[in-house]
């Protein structure tokens, strides 16, 4: 049997064409899907059974015992802390942020990782953004910043940008002009018309003096930026006034670098100096699928994107004193519950030995490095695979992902559900 | 009024006290027994989380002096809207020390965490040692840092010293980290020691670097130098940050390198 537009769950791109073959209730083939998708949705390897750790053995067990020992966990700590999220469905991201809110702990999503400075740099300055249909049909200047689509996100060329069709572009893929900024040679600066390479940390200093001169100030600007030619700035300049529709992506390149959120304001506020000469836009390239989803079912629920803290019932802000790796890193929670992700292997090592001192809840259907550091894994069903769930694509539309096979798996929102109603039956016993 | 606080042993000892109410205003105004802070998700009295003495007697906030012994350094928001009095933190203090804070003095003899004096309209703060991120600077997403006060810090300070600052007066004896005065618009900062990309975005104000100003920014102008007789160094003044609309802000510089 073959499953046409199926939505894949891998990277913020979301891409909704995949053709999937299932025979006796197996996937056996993918087609239309980039190499990250044929990984994700023919991957063998998972967790089958929950597991609790005793002493120094793990031992498999019933989700029954696993959910109550994981709320049991739970309801005693001071202030417990909830990270990951954006590999999960949305549904599963609010449950979570009603769990945190009873227990007034912390919740935090893996945006604080990658994209949170942008959301820094956002809510100082705005988000002029649009849709990424809106750049396939209109946009003949691309500008790709501190990322490397063809292996980051492999289908976001040919889906939204250079080798895409646009409605209002008679020969896209020739009128389209396409710019990488970065500091190597990538796969992706090798089929750009014009390739921008900054010394590492120079981005800022890059984003100003192309304000300046997009102003008019070109004067004031020595002959060489961060190791960027003058002549090549003012050329870049003169093609972004010249393009008809800008937009710029950025990615990790340009918000963990150096001087990581005021990159993104620098950028934001270039978007808004070339608006004064024609339509330009900016977004971010979102890393996994639901990140934005789990910015988006935050900010509706509590008013902020990620890093909120409950401790005092109301919802307090601050990312660097309420995300997720500052508080590992100055040991301020006493327990921690991650859904889909694997801060072990992304968080620095004082963050890590904070872990191994504290319980740890993992709710996921892989074994990765922050198992070797749980008391209680439950696996769950895959969204997008065994499970259907709502995602948003990373230019924020939410898109309701498919169950294509039966698994005996509970949803991560079954889970977190459950644990929920057992913290309550506990907290009514007292 | 004299109040002394020493923290005792806790079993978690990491776990952040949030004690705004540790001000002169909530102990002239109320018992001490009535005084919560909150430790983690639990409000606890003060009482558990300090041993207490008090002393003498106060009519208003000007005579009231709090001061914390032991180690602070998980204790946040120490001093938040304190209007006049004293504080005296003898070891370290945790972040946001005088939050909003319009007036007193706050004296550190340790170092300070992020957030110290966030958001200031009055009032004087010393720090003994360093201090972290973000001090004299605004909430995330906010238009304005300090607006009045000073700020002095005698060793270090970490990145992003007086983000979007306002007015008022921030003093370093020691360096800075990065992007010190970022998107500044008035108020005066010193650094007596160096400083990594300074007041990029700037609109107005006007910042001393007087040892080494690395990587200025592109679109800073150099209008000239001068000597300057309060510090007894030259210095180069820049003009900028150009990449604004606004570029009435002022940089005096000692050695520096261009990026």
């Amino acid at each position: 049997m073959i499953k046409k537009n199926v939505i894949c769950s891998f990277c913020g791109c979301l891409c909704d064409d995949l053709s999937i073959t299932i025979e006796d209730g197996k996937i056996t083939g993918v087609d239309n899907g980039c190499a990250l998708a044929n990984a994700k949705f023919l991957g063998k390897e998972r967790l089958l059974k929950p597991v609790i750790r005793e002493g120094d053995s793990i031992k498999e067990t019933e989700y029954n015992t696993a959910i109550e020992k994981a709320a049991d966990i739970l309801k005693d700590a001071e202030r417990p802390l909830f990270f990951g999220w954006s590999g999960t469905q949305g549904e599963a991201q609010a449950k979570g942020v009603h769990l945190c809110m009873l227990l007034g702990g912390v919740i935090d999503n893996t945006s604080s990782l990658c994209h949170g400075p942008s959301i820094l740099a956002i809510q100082e300055v705005g988000h002029p953004g649009c849709t990424l249909g809106q750049v396939k049909n209109r946009a003949d200047l691309i500008i790709y910043w501190g990322c490397n689509p063809l292996e980051g996100h492999p289908r976001h060329m040919s889906r939204y940008t250079t080798y895409a069709d646009g409605f209002f572009l008679k020969n896209a893929f020739r009128e389209r002009k396409l710019i990488v900024v970065d500091v190597r040679k990538t796969m992706s600066s090798d089929v750009a018309d014009e390739f921008i390479q900054i010394e590492p940390g120079g981005d800022y200093a890059v984003l100003s003096a192309l304000r300046a001169i997009v102003r008019g100030e070109e004067k004031i600007i020595p002959e060489s930026v961060s190791g960027v030619s003058k002549s090549q700035l003012k050329r870049v300049a003169d093609m972004c006034k010249e393009a008809r529709f800008g937009a710029l992506f950025f990615g990790l390149g340009l918000t963990m670098s150096k001087n990581k959120y005021k990159n993104i304001r620098n950028a934001v506020e270039l978007t808004d100096e070339l608006s004064r000469h024609t339509k330009f836009t900016i977004s971010a390239m979102r890393g996994h699928w639901n990140v934005y989803g789990a910015n988006e079912v935050f900010t509706w629920m509590t008013g902020y994107p990620y890093a909120i803290d409950f401790a005092r019932g109301i919802p307090f802000y601050n990312p660097g004193e309420t995300t997720a790796a500052e508080i590992l890193y100055r040991k301020e929670c006493d327990a921690l519950m991650v859904v889909s992700s694997d801060p072990a292997a992304h968080m620095p090592k004082k963050c890590v030995e904070h872990m191994a001192d504290i319980p740890v809840i993992q709710i996921d259907p892989h074994k990765n490095c922050t198992s070797f550091f749980t008391d209680v894994q439950i696996p769950v069903a895959i969204t997008g695979i065994e499970a259907s769930g709502t995602a948003y694509r990373m230019d924020g539309v939410p898109l309701r992902t498919k169950k294509i096979i039966d698994a005996d798996f509970l949803t991560d929102t079954e889970v977190i559900s459950r644990i929920y109603e057992r913290i309550l039956e506990a907290k009514a016993d007292v | 009024m004299k109040i002394e606080l020493s923290i005792k042993p806790r079993e978690k000892p990491f776990i952040p006290i949030e004690a705004e109410s540790i001000t002169p205003a909530s102990f002239l105004e109320k018992m001490t027994e009535d005084i919560t802070v909150w430790s983690g998700n639990r409000e606890k009295k003060l009482t558990e989380i300090f041993d207490v003495k008090k002393s003498g007697n106060a009519d208003s906030q000007k005579d009231v002096e709090i001061i914390l012994n032991g180690d602070c350094s998980a204790v946040k928001r120490v001093g938040e809207y304190m209007k006049d009095g004293k504080i005296s933190i003898m070891g370290n203090i945790g972040m946001h020390c005088g939050n909003f804070m319009s007036g007193g003095l706050i004296e550190i003899n340790g170092d300070s965490d992020s957030w110290l004096g966030r958001e200031m309209t009055g009032g004087e703060i010393i720090c003994k040692g360093n201090t972290g991120d973000y001090c004299g600077s605004g909430y995330r997403g906010e238009k304005t840092g300090i607006k009045g006060g000073k700020i002095t810090i005698m060793k270090d300070a970490g990145d992003y010293l007086g983000e979007s600052m306002a007015g008022g007066e921030i003093i370093v004896n020691g360096s800075s980290g990065n992007m010190p005065g970022s998107e500044m618009q008035k108020g005066t900062i010193t650094i007596y020691k160096d400083a990594v990309l300074p007041c990029p975005n700037m609109r107005g104000g006007i910042c001393y670097v007087l040892g080494e100003a690395k990587e200025i920014l592109p679109t800073f102008k150099q209008t000239g130098s001068i000597y300057n007789s309060d510090h007894k160094r030259e210095l180069n003044i820049y003009e900028g940050d150009y990449a604004n609309r606004s570029h009435k802000g002022k940089l005096f510089a000692g050695k520096t390198n261009k990026k």
